[in-house]
């Protein structure tokens, strides 16, 4: 018994903790409570990501057709709801920023966002999009990354929108960027459960072999 | 047991096998390895993960083959290769997840299969060349996983590289030199990148295989160890089979065979629903690009890594730092000996053992979750404390298992 409780904490040590070691922002996260499932919220994520997002930004892991055939459209319609006719399907997303300009106008290169979701978290994606907040000069800053060079793309709708609408419109784009992140992701949730449920078959017929051989053992 | 089924293969004259058999000891191998190998009959849970590690092995080797296949091992092209897999390689997701989850599996597996080594004395005599090659695997997979490590070129991958490579840095005089002559560059580069994909997926495994292959047969020229810690090889039948021992087909083929399929449930759990497993088996700052400029808040080496990276950090001196972090190593090696103690399983042996062991196994876990954490003045400190008691159990073994109180050892397996 001592040997089983050894081996549990040992295994509970070995997985569990960690992860906020890696540079956590300055601020309290909050939950995006996305919904990868949801192909309407998707849509609009897409929408939104071209419309405020790829003017610095691109997405340049992910291909337009990849795009249309995961979240519902067809490559007529990825490609003109999210580059105005004006990409291939097979192209890769890129940002419609002309090279050197970025650097010119932001003093920064604006990163490829294909990975952000796991490199920082879909709730930090939720929380830095709505993390703009006046300071006392009157300038726009980010409570989640101070002094960033990003500038307060969804400023007219945290102006103008209802807050659900504004909260909304920041869930879509953070689900559309955790989609991009992995876009197996559902996939591999879909898969898991049919392989386990085979291994489990498995291991009991094994099980059972195994009786039946040591049956003959005594012990 | 000599009622036992038996699986011992003859080689009959006209028949395929027969024809073989003459030209391939075909027949002799199976039975002295397999179909005559006999086994203790009372092994526990504990005695599953010699052959869960041989599986994972040669999970590496399957999907590792598979990646190669995709993967670019260049500076400019290694990030970009691996998220082509992950998105355009059919099943490229699975096959590299596999890997990356495996190399983590492989550590848990060998971790315990250690313990289990160090609770029934498996290291001791006759078993001490077993657990020396055991020992040689454990490096060998330690410096396969370092440079695997590597390949995936991001931010994690490149700065755990810069920061275990500078150690050799810090070795008087030829230091420096070393450090230029492993990395082929000043700095981690595209030179180191292509070494260590040259040393990851063909030197080191290689090594390992021959490793693996030696590692069993030594132990099946002794005999396996059990958690009793009897010989069964010193009562015998009358034709000379031990009887507490069951060949290891189909006994042991057939249970282990239920013990990987259980493992592989763990495994596809984590493959499927938990690939990242918090952190700790693809850390995030990895899912940016390596930058030579831009230096990480915090580097964390991979958690199987972090106890001896926290042995290096507890000691001041960068130099003395490597020594210590070595003979943490090391003195694993010297089991056989440091343990003077004739009986072998903790289940006869006395309380200073017993003490002696769990001091050991807290000191590594923890020392094991304070390599993960930035190095504060506290954390330094408790570094430090459990770095001593580590060390202390090698130092303190040898007069107290000399003069332990132990329990009779039976004759008969139970």
């Amino acid at each position: 018994m001592k040997n089983v409780f050894l081996l549990i904490s040992f295994l509970i040590l070995s997985v569990s903790s960690v992860a906020q070691a890696a540079g956590g922002p300055a601020i309290e996260l909050e939950k995006a409570n996305n919904n990868l499932r949801d192909q309407d919220s998707l849509q609009r994520g897409a929408i939104l990501f071209s419309n405020y997002c790829m003017a610095c930004h691109s997405v340049k892991y992910m291909r337009y057709n990849r795009i249309a055939r995961d979240i519902g459209w067809s490559d007529d319609e990825v490609v003109a709801k999210m580059a105005y006719n004006q990409a291939k399907v097979v192209d890769d997303v890129q940002t419609r920023m002309l090279e050197g300009v970025a650097m010119d106008v932001l003093g920064t290169e604006p990163p490829d966002l294909s990975l952000m979701a796991r490199l920082k978290g879909p709730d930090y994606i939720y929380t830095f999009l709505r993390a703009y907040h006046l300071d006392e000069n009157g300038n726009w800053d980010n409570s989640a990354l101070k002094g960033t060079s990003m500038p307060n793309v969804l400023e007219g709708m945290q102006r103008h929108y209802a807050p659900e609408d504004y909260e909304q419109a920041a869930r879509d784009i953070t689900n559309f960027l955790e989609y991009a992140g992995e876009p197996g992701k559902l996939d591999r949730f879909d898969l898991g459960w049919k392989v386990i449920a085979f291994l489990l078959v498995l291991l009991l017929l094994t099980y059972l072999l195994k009786r039946e051989y040591w049956r003959d053992i005594k012990h | 047991m000599a009622d036992n089924q038996n699986t011992k293969f003859e080689a009959k004259q006209g028949t395929v096998l027969g024809w073989l058999d003459k030209r391939y000891p075909l027949v002799s191998t199976w039975n002295e390895h397999v179909g005559e190998y006999y086994a203790p009959k009372n092994f526990n849970f504990w005695y599953f993960f010699g052959s869960l590690a041989l599986l994972v092995l040669v999970n590496q080797f399957v999907t590792g083959i598979w990646l190669t296949m995709s993967y670019k091992p260049s500076a400019a092209e290694a990030f970009n290769s691996v998220e082509y897999i992950m998105r355009d390689v059919e099943w490229g997701w699975l096959i590299r997840y596999m890997h990356s989850t495996g190399a983590s599996a492989f550590f848990i597996v060998i971790y315990l299969h250690m313990m289990r080594g160090l609770l029934y004395g498996s290291y001791k005599e006759p078993r001490e060349l077993v657990w020396l090659i055991g020992m040689m695997l454990f490096l060998v997979l330690m410096a396969e996983a370092f440079m695997g490590y590597l390949l995936p070129w991001g931010q994690m991958s490149y700065w755990g590289a810069q920061v275990i490579i500078s150690l050799f840095g810090a070795i008087p005089l030829i230091g420096p030199d070393l450090a230029l002559w492993v990395r082929g560059d000043f700095i981690i580069s595209d030179a180191t990148l292509n070494r260590f994909f040259a040393l990851h997926v063909i030197a080191l495994p290689l090594v390992l295989l021959i490793l693996v292959f030696m590692h069993i047969v030594a132990l099946h020229r002794v005999g396996s160890n059990n958690p009793d810690g009897i010989e069964i090889k010193k009562v015998k039948n009358e034709q000379g089979l031990p009887l507490d021992g069951i060949p290891f087909h189909p006994y042991y083929s057939v249970k282990d065979s239920m013990g990987a399929v259980f493992f592989a449930i763990l495994f596809a759990f984590v493959v499927f629903y938990w690939p990242e497993g918090g952190g700790f088996f693809i850390e995030p700052p990895n899912f940016e690009p390596a930058n030579p400029l831009k230096t990480p808040e915090h580097i964390a080496p991979v958690w199987y890594f972090t106890p001896f990276y926290a042995v290096l950090r507890a000691v001041p001196d960068k130099f003395l730092g490597v020594v210590a972090m070595g003979a943490a190593i090391m003195f694993l090696f010297a089991m056989p000996w440091l343990d003077r103690c004739k009986v072998k399983s903790i289940r006869y042996r006395g309380l200073s053992f017993k003490l002696l062991l769990a001091m050991f196994v807290i000191s590594f876990i923890i020392l094991g979750y304070l390599g993960t954490q930035p190095a504060t003045p506290t954390l330094t400190v408790l570094a430090q404390i459990f770095t001593t008691t580590y060390f202390l159990f090698f130092l303190i073994l040898p007069y107290t298992s000399a003069r332990e109180k132990t329990k009779p050892v039976p004759e008969r397996v139970k």
